[in-house]
């Protein structure tokens, strides 16, 4: 693929999550943006068209008859080569749901921006995960971002480790509707040159050209099934050494550094601590220094990046403390705490720990509500609770509905 | 880490992603062939085309069309040689039972079949050297006494087959009912020369003027030829039995053509000729009569219209657009005339029965009509003259008694052509009699390698529903019609009345036809699969190879092959040596193919088992 890099220097923005998401679009100079319209995701694929409009980029911009389609045709423009970005929210995100599997499973490196929002029924415009967390098993590297800036990063680091060829594989970068996509924050944005040294161009191995024909996603015997369904495992596994190496090389070019896997905000001495994704952190660390003030020893743990699932990282973390509450802001009915997914994420990754926590699920930020410090207090309460008890009182809450 | 410690045997090594080479590179499936989706397999299972089937002598008809349609003329010509000796008389003679036959017949109008087996008959007439030999010697030898059709035909075979063979004419010249039945003006004396040469040429003796009975004797024909075929044919004329029959300026209908086939026909024809009969025979009769001098000719038929008359209708077409008149509903009771013929006494008559096939009831209580002639040609069938044969072998109906295999019991003798088919129901024409020689031939051959003679047991599936084709592929579009000559001019000369076809003719007419049911190598089923696994050695017919492991049983090249030839066969009707699983998996290398290995292995283990393990 051909990149004309558009020379930009360092400078400091205030832009919201979506923006954010476009800009760093923008900077791996993207080949192919493939697009469907809909709430909230809907502000990155303006601010692409205009930056194709204006010249900043050139790119495909396609906009497709439905979220199906955009996954086709981004599945199609990967397997030619081009470096493809698109993006979706709620059941937009489900429409596409059939492209997943295929993408991942012929190992391209499409990336994906969500800005998360409810699922129907009714019509709901707020953040809600399970747009995406139902995905969460199809093959795609997935990880939730809690600002502009760390949208920003997650975008340029997911380029460079799907695009890996020890990895090859499909980002899902996601962010909270409206609290990430719609908030403006302060961001950074590189100087191009630090792009260009960090994210090498994209090259398939094997991509669909005339002049040198293959074959992708052929029909295969059922004997055949389990060897690619492992190597698809293995790559998946593969991806963890690729992730720290990335991050590694980030904070060294750039000056930002993350811990890819998980986020630890004032565990020291804790005994209770929250364990959330996404863009309620930010209340969270608000809320947590306020009753570290007032003496509760609470803490917050940060899933960054839920797959691969650093299993052993959040089992020797979570370990440390006497409660875990999860925070859900997704919807697993009928789940094994009959709240919300991330509960059983938890629980699988601590079985085998010799000293389990009580783990408590918060059913809190459901339907794009903002979960207020007044909630973070009344969950706080309910973890010091459990602590004092030596158990739990029910498995799952639903915060604001309960005493 | 889950896949720590896991292994990928070298039997299941798959290639990253499954990304593999195109199909259409080399080896561009080997690796995933189709799975378990098909049901039904894609199968080139040619049809017998209507034509070939309804021929007299099965000419392989859409095998020789297809090849014209190539160019490839002389291929065209060897293979219609298979089956009949003498194109070029067939060609101009056949009543082409193949055209009613034809499919296309339903669809616009039949292919001219007939033209375009003429045209290959002129072309092998006009070699230097016929592409037909004999076979291998077998050092036995074989008697046909006649050289009509059915004796052309089964000396042909028998001296393709090695035997050496030899033909008891009566006549001064060969050719029997070809010579002495047909007019010039529609099989030209020299193109039957020709033939007969051919025939010659492939090393079979032609005594003429022999005569079985006089000339050569039941014992000799038995004694000193290791078989003998009978293809005498039906010499002898019917008679009306009217009064009055035995008078001068009476003829009969083949003694009239064969006299003037044979060039000693000392006949002079008046102004005005009656012909008695309604066949093929009373018009070659008819229209003879204008070329042999008469000003009006009318022909005289008990049935009451043409649809009923046991003739082709093309040529009762030509009869009467020359100009013959038609007087249906009539029996001739009598000749009047003093020694000469000058008129005949005429009754209405119908058939009691069947028309053709029942005795004909004349109504006498009415007074006869007077019709004023000069002459009457009679022409209302043949009779056999066998008063050579032992008794044994003759059967009720006067002929020679054989079995279904032409086989006079369990001598060395068969018979063949008319003499057999009189009564049978079969029409007795060229064709049928060529096709009867033929077969006979072939028994004889069995008989004389010592083999048994039994009935072949395949059954035959003959395409004649239109809606087994894809006629989307068949745009209408008319026949190539013959040239003829004009009616006026040609009653008064011995030239041949339909023109042959030109080679841009002859390839147009057979780039009509369908090729019912046959692969004609149209390339369809390969441009139309989608994965493609349809492999194309070179353009030709039968050399399509489906790739059945890759192919996932769409239909696509079934539902669109034109001819019918590709039909879908349920997956599990399919016996390749293999048990197959409930599923229908196709079985490759992998593990279904191991499966498979020891599935085959299972007739060692106790019924019990088997059961068990499924």
């Amino acid at each position: 693929m051909t990149t004309t890099t558009v020379a930009a220097k360092k400078r400091n923005v205030r832009i919201n999550g979506c923006v954010a998401a476009a800009q760093a679009a923008k900077y791996a100079d993207v080949d192919v943006i493939t697009a469907y319209p809909i709430r909230p995701y809907t502000a990155t694929m303006m601010a692409l068209a205009q930056m194709v409009a204006n010249g900043e980029l050139d790119a495909e911009y396609i906009v497709a008859d439905s979220e199906h389609s955009q996954l086709s045709i981004a599945h199609g423009a990967s397997s030619s080569g081009a470096r493809v970005f698109t993006g979706s929210s709620g059941v937009g995100v489900q429409f596409a749901y059939e492209l997943y599997s295929p993408i991942s499973g012929s190992r391209m490196p499409v990336q994906m921006m969500i800005a998360d929002r409810t699922l129907d029924p009714p019509g709901d415009f707020g953040s809600e995960h399970t747009d995406a967390l139902s995905t969460r098993d199809m093959g795609w590297l997935m990880g939730w971002s809690c600002d502009a800036q760390e949208a920003f990063d997650n975008h340029l680091m997911g380029y460079r480790i799907g695009e890996d060829p020890r990895v090859l594989l499909p980002q899902m970068v996601c962010q909270d509707g409206f609290f990430v996509s719609h908030i403006t924050t302060d961001c950074e944005l590189p100087d191009s040159g630090q792009v260009n040294e960090f994210l090498p161009p994209y090259k398939h191995p094997y991509p669909l050209d005339p002049r040198h024909p293959v074959s992708h996603g052929p029909q295969i015997m059922p004997e055949q099934g389990p060897p690619l369904q492992l190597e698809r495992a293995r790559a998946m596994e593969g991806s963890v050494p690729v992730i720290e190496e990335v991050h590694e090389a980030f904070a060294q070019i750039f000056g930002r550094r993350y811990d890819p896997w998980i986020e630890e905000f004032m565990t020291d001495g804790a005994d209770v601590v929250f364990f959330m994704q996404g863009g309620h952190a930010v209340t969270a660390r608000h809320a947590i220094r306020h009753m570290r003030q007032r003496g509760a020893n609470v803490g917050l743990v940060r899933l960054r990046t839920i797959r691969p699932y650093p299993t052993d990282r959040v089992m020797n973390v979570l370990s440390k403390f006497k409660v875990v509450g999860v925070i859900e802001t997704n919807m697993g009915l009928g789940s094994v705490s009959s709240g919300g997914s991330l509960y059983a994420e938890a629980c699988g990754a601590l079985y085998e720990s010799d000293k389990r926590p009580l783990v408590l699920s918060f059913m809190a930020g459901m339907g794009g509500e903002a979960i207020v410090l007044k909630e973070f207090y009344w969950m706080t309460q309910k973890m010091l609770d459990a602590q004092k008890r030596g158990a739990i009182e029910k498995r799952t809450h639903w915060v604001g509905f309960e005493e | 880490m889950s896949t720590k410690g896991t292994h990928i045997p070298d039997w299941l090594q798959v290639p990253f992603a499954g990304i593999t080479p195109a199909p259409s590179q080399t080896k561009g499936q080997d690796l995933f062939p189709t799975g378990n989706w098909r049901s039904i397999r894609p199968v080139y299972r040619d049809k017998m085309p209507p034509c070939n089937n309804a021929c007299g002598t099965n000419e392989k008809i859409q095998g020789y069309l297809d090849l014209v349609k190539r160019g490839k003329y002389l291929d065209a010509y060897a293979l219609i040689k298979e089956d009949m000796p003498f194109p070029s008389v067939t060609g101009r003679v056949c009543y082409h039972p193949c055209e009613q036959a034809c499919n296309r017949g339903q669809h616009d109008e039949a292919i001219s079949i007939r033209a375009v087996e003429r045209f290959l008959g002129d072309l092998g007439q006009a070699l230097p050297k016929d592409v037909v030999v004999a076979g291998p010697p077998t050092g036995k030898t074989v008697a046909v006494v006649g050289s009509g059709p059915a004796g052309h035909s089964a000396a042909y075979q028998l001296a393709r087959l090695g035997y050496s063979v030899t033909i008891l004419e009566k006549s001064p010249k060969a050719g029997g009912l070809n010579r002495g039945g047909i007019p010039d003006w529609v099989l030209p004396q020299h193109v039957l020369d020709r033939e007969i040469e051919r025939l010659v040429e492939l090393g079979v003796t032609i005594q003429t003027n022999t005569e079985v009975g006089k000339d050569v004797t039941w014992d000799a024909l038995k004694n000193n030829y290791d078989a003998c075929v009978l293809a005498v044919g039906l010499t002898e004329p019917n008679s009306v039995r009217a009064d009055g029959e035995d008078k001068g300026g009476v003829h009969y209908g083949l003694p009239f053509l064969r006299d003037i086939g044979m060039g000693t026909s000392t006949v002079k024809l008046g102004p005005r000729v009656a012909v008695i009969g309604g066949g093929n025979t009373a018009i070659d009769c008819a229209r003879e009569a204008f070329r042999q001098g008469a000003q009006e000719v009318t022909m005289i038929t008990v049935e009451s219209n043409t649809q009923e008359m046991p003739c082709v209708p093309e040529d009762l077409h030509d009869m009467l657009e020359e100009g013959v008149e038609l007087m249906h509903g009539f029996a001739m009771t009598a000749v009047r005339g003093n020694g000469t013929v000058d008129a005949l006494e005429l009754h209405p008559a119908r058939f009691t029965g069947a028309i053709n096939a029942s005795p004909i009831a004349v109504n006498r209580e009415v007074a006869g009509v007077n019709f004023p002639v000069d002459q009457v040609i009679i022409a209302v069938g043949q009779h056999p003259s066998l008063q050579w044969l032992p008794a044994e072998f003759k059967n009720e109906r006067g002929t020679i008694a054989v079995d279904a295999f032409g086989r006079l019991g369990n001598t060395n003798f068969f018979a063949a052509g008319d003499i057999v088919q009189i009564g049978s129901g079969q029409p007795l024409m060229v064709v049928n009699a060529v096709g009867d020689g033929k077969r006979v031939a072939f028994n004889v051959d069995r008989v004389l390698r010592g083999e048994r003679l039994e009935p072949r047991a395949i059954p035959i599936d003959v395409i004649t529903d239109l809606k087994r084709m894809n006629m989307t592929y068949f745009p209408h579009f008319p026949r190539v019609a013959q040239e003829m000559l004009q009616a006026a001019s040609r009653r008064r000369t011995q030239d041949e009345v339909i023109q042959a076809y030109s080679e841009e003719q002859a390839v147009e007419e057979a780039n009509r036809c369908f090729s019912c049911g046959t692969c004609n190598a149209c390339d369809n089923c390969y441009l139309v699969c989608p994965e493609p696994c349809i492999v194309r050695p070179e353009r030709s017919n039968g050399l399509y190879k489906i790739l059945v492991d890759y192919c996932k049983g769409c239909r696509v090249c079934i539902e669109e092959c034109p001819t019918g030839c590709l039909e879908g066969v349920p997956e599990l009707d399919f016996d390749t040596g293999v048990v197959r699983m409930d599923t229908a998996f196709a079985i490759t290398q992998g593990l279904h193919g191991r499966q498979a290995k020891e599935l085959r292995e299972l007739p060692n283990l106790p019924a019990k088992d088997i059961e068990n393990w499924r």
